[in-house]
């Protein structure tokens, strides 16, 4: 083919891909509990960073949380194709183990639709995320950090998110409270979980603070996670643990 | 292609130009000569004579330890350097480089220019060389070492280029071989040393003998150099490097030393292979950019792709990763002249039909693993995949993301236990441990739709759809969290040693000590046996594990296992192995 043509046919395609490409609908992914989707405005925003925090002893019960997110944001129409990136750093790996694929079952995330990347710096795991973010092929981006990463950085990884319309989740060791541009942040701890009729222990129950939200209230909710059904539900108020830290602050409660 | 003097050009600049030097090994025990300079040749030195003589004959000679080794860095650098002639390069050590010149001579302006400024360049670099081309690698290695005609060269560099370079045409190779002293054949010396009894001294003296009595005498191996140097036998090119399947280059008269002109030039580069690729129907999976700095240094780059890639846009990013990494490493110096592209692996990649509008997923998926991979190793950028053990540390291996092929069954959970004779103790156990799966196991096999039995190609990877086993079975499984033992999200490649106490000896820990935090248990499930393989105790005993899930009052869900048997006089040994959501 000449050089010439191969710049008309070129021309030609940018041409229709321009008229026909339509326009991407911001979509959000909701959770399935009315208390939290209310508080997040329909769910939590699909285009958009948010940063999920857990103290070293509930990093099992925050990796389930972005998993389970990750699961539902395959599951979401537009999304069936796609696949999760899951990047990790060595340092990361050693000191609070590594995603065991087996495990992985309980959050509906078959392991050929998700691709780890390890890197041996916070910094690699940064880059990582910005390429993953700006992918279309992905339905979801997660990234687990040892150290926050700032505010520079976490606004770079918004950008790429809102722009190219993926959904970004950091996960932080430690709590939150460095500055950062994510949409959303969250901080997870697990909870006790309802035996089941055997004694035994009984589904994912997660401790979830909505510690800063973009556009509506912040709340505490306690929730299961069913990785049959790949949905989220509130905790009955009987067996959650009533929060007494923020008093100050309205809490919204599922009832 | 022969370096005449490797050994000592390689340590040259740091003596006066017409300074003796000679370099001494030790042979069979006593220091010898192994190489000497063109000023100590004069003095009478050659190579193979002892030290003590030479040192004896001039005290004051600078005399260096040899270093094999380094030699060969040198030659192998030089062979690297060569490559901008041709790109098969056989080493010929310890001094010499074969060049397959055949269809690359026109581009340098023929065979004696080529060979002409092969020498002169690699003057100019301080190594002298001696050049000949012929049609077989044995003619060319006598001609170069060994021809009259091409006059010893002269102390220092005075001697020109074209006086060092000897080129047999075609069909020549007797006429060229046939004054050279016997040596010029690669003989070993004792088959010289016999030749040389019976008055053969030259090439000549053999050439017209029959081979028959030669063969018997001297050995298969005289008569086989004669017919290599000859062209009846067929001698190889052994390449150092693998020959790319495709390449483009690009020289310059001016080298380039900034990154965003060498990025440039490979990206232009990368359009020209593309043709070459495309023509072929083909798509590189193994991509290597060489630069050939000014001053002889060559670096290479290699960037491998998860499916044949011939995008020139995408080529070129992946190197701009790769250099991004690597780029304090790759120092341009005064620049490089020569750019070039190979497509080391090709495979058939046909023209596919993409969506004008839609995007197409599959390929910007790929190319992510690929930038990703060429920046952190194709390694690190993996998928999990299920295996067939129940040990847990081996129940999952990660394999590179571009060498696995996108599953068949995308999207069915894979992650299943199949119950065949490997498994069959884990089984039992479980049953006597009064889990749930028992229940639900009975339950199963009652249902109008029982789970089918795997095939053994296949079981490793049975998935279970939802809905398979019957609603009744379902709702159970839903009720009981999991139809299978749940294993830990997160595992650690190294069980981590914890404080605990049981109340039974066999029982679940009712407190543990995990990381200087000591937690309660509130919930505990199991024991859940797990037999290790075939590796046994001190004792004898088979190695097994009893794990337990265990969820503490916080909240906190941890996998703990303690080995068993235990040793009746310690107390049992405990370990955290993984973390539950």
């Amino acid at each position: 083919m000449l050089p010439a043509d191969m710049e008309q046919l070129s021309r030609l395609r940018r041409a229709i891909a321009k008229s026909e490409a339509l326009p991407e609908e911001t979509r959000s992914l909701a959770l399935g509990v009315p208390a939290i989707d209310a508080a997040l405005g329909g769910g939590l925003p699909g285009a958009a960073l948010h940063e999920l925090s857990a103290t070293p002893l509930h990093l099992g019960v925050a990796a389930g949380f972005a998993l389970a997110l990750a699961s539902l944001a395959q599951e979401a129409p537009k999304e069936r194709a796609k696949e999760t990136l899951w990047i990790a750093t060595d340092f990361g790996n050693l000191e609070t183990g590594a995603l065991y694929g087996p495990g992985l079952d309980q959050f509906g995330l078959a392991t050929d639709r998700l691709l780890i990347v390890r890197v041996a710096r916070p910094v690699d795991a940064l880059f990582a995320m910005e390429e993953a973010l700006k992918c279309r092929a992905l339905s979801a981006v997660i990234a687990e950090f040892g150290e926050a990463p700032d505010l520079t950085a976490t606004r770079r990884l918004s950008l790429a998110a809102k722009d190219h319309g993926s959904l970004g989740l950091i996960l932080r060791h430690g709590s939150n409270d460095a500055p950062s541009a994510a949409r959303t942040r969250w901080q997870i701890a697990s909870a006790p979980s309802v035996p089941d009729e055997f004694g035994g222990l009984g589904p994912t129950a997660f401790s979830l603070e909505l510690t800063r939200n973009r556009r509506g209230p912040c709340g505490t909710w306690t929730l299961t996670w069913d990785h049959h059904e790949r949905v989220f539900a509130a905790l009955s108020l009987g067996v959650a643990e009533a929060d007494r830290d923020r008093p100050d602050r309205e809490t919204l409660r599922t009832g | 292609m022969w370096l005449r003097r490797i050994a000592t050009d390689r340590i040259a600049k740091r003596f006066a130009p017409d300074e003796a030097l000679i370099i001494a090994a030790p042979v069979k025990g006593a220091l010898r000569l192994s190489a000497v300079n063109d000023a100590a040749a004069a003095l009478g030195l050659r190579a193979g004579m002892p030290l003590a003589d030479a040192r004896a004959m001039h005290p004051a000679i600078a005399v260096a330890q040899a270093d094999e080794r380094a030699d060969l860095a040198l030659l192998e650098a030089v062979a690297d350097w060569c490559d901008r002639y041709t790109p098969l390069v056989g080493l010929d050590a310890p001094d010499g480089l074969l060049l397959d010149v055949t269809g690359c001579a026109h581009l340098f302006g023929g065979e004696t220019a080529l060979a002409r400024d092969l020498v002169r360049q690699l003057g100019e670099r301080g190594l002298q060389a001696r050049a000949a081309v012929a049609g077989t690698v044995g003619c060319a290695w006598g001609v170069a070492r060994h021809s009259a005609s091409l006059p010893p060269p002269e102390r220092g560099r005075s001697a020109s280029a074209a006086s060092r370079v000897g080129v047999v045409a075609s069909g020549e190779e007797r006429h060229a071989i046939a004054p050279l002293p016997l040596t010029a054949l690669r003989l070993d010396t004792d088959t010289i040393t016999a030749l040389a009894q019976v008055g053969l001294k030259h090439i000549a003296d053999v050439l017209d003998r029959p081979r028959a009595p030669l063969a018997a005498r001297f050995g298969a191996s005289f008569v086989r150099r004669i017919d290599q140097a000859l062209g009846l036998e067929d001698e190889p090119i052994t390449p150092r490097l693998p020959v790319p399947a495709a390449l483009a280059e690009q020289r310059f008269p001016e080298p380039i030393a900034h990154e965003r002109d060498v990025l440039g030039t490979i990206e232009r580069l990368a359009v020209r292979l593309a043709h070459v690729l495309e023509q072929r129907g083909e798509g590189a999976r193994l991509l290597q950019v060489v630069l050939f700095r000014a001053d002889g240094k060559v670096f290479r780059l290699e960037a491998g792709t998860g499916a044949p890639l011939r995008e020139p846009r995408l080529i070129a990013r992946l190197f701009a990763d790769r250099l991004d990494v690597i780029g304090d490493e790759v120092d341009p110096g005064f620049g490089f002249d020569i750019v070039r592209l190979c497509a080391l692996v090709t495979e058939r990649s046909d023209p596919q039909q993409t969506g004008l509008a839609t995007p197409d997923h599959d390929a910007e998926l790929a190319h992510l693993i690929d930038r990703l991979g060429a920046r952190f190793g194709l390694r690190r950028v993996m998928r999990q995949m299920p295996q067939d053990t129940h040990i847990p540390e081996f129940a999952v291996t990660a394999v590179a993301a571009s060498a696995s092929l996108p599953s068949p069954l995308r999207g069915v959970r894979a992650f299943t236990p199949v119950f065949d004779g490997e498994r069959s103790t884990a089984v039992a156990q479980r049953r006597r441990s009064g889990w749930g799966s028992e229940f639900l196991l009975t339950t199963a096999s009652n249902s109008h739709d029982p789970p089918p039995q795997p095939s053994p190609a296949t079981r490793a990877f049975t998935p279970v759809f939802d809905g398979l086993w019957g609603e009744g079975a379902r709702e159970l499984a839903v009720s009981l969290d999991s139809p299978f033992p749940t294993r830990p999200i997160r595992l650690f490649a190294r069980p981590e040693p914890v404080d605990a106490t049981a109340e039974l000896p066999d029982g679940p820990p009712a407190q543990f000590t995990w990381r200087r935090v000591r937690h309660i248990v509130a919930r505990a499930e199991g024991p859940e046996r797990i037999a290790m393989r075939w590796w046994r105790d001190e004792a004898g005993r088979t190695l097994m594990r009893d794990y337990f899930r265990v969820e503490s009052r916080d909240g906190v869900r941890v996998w703990l296992f303690h080995e068993w048997p235990a040793d009746p006089h310690l107390a049992p040994r405990w370990f955290v192995h993984g973390v539950f959501a």
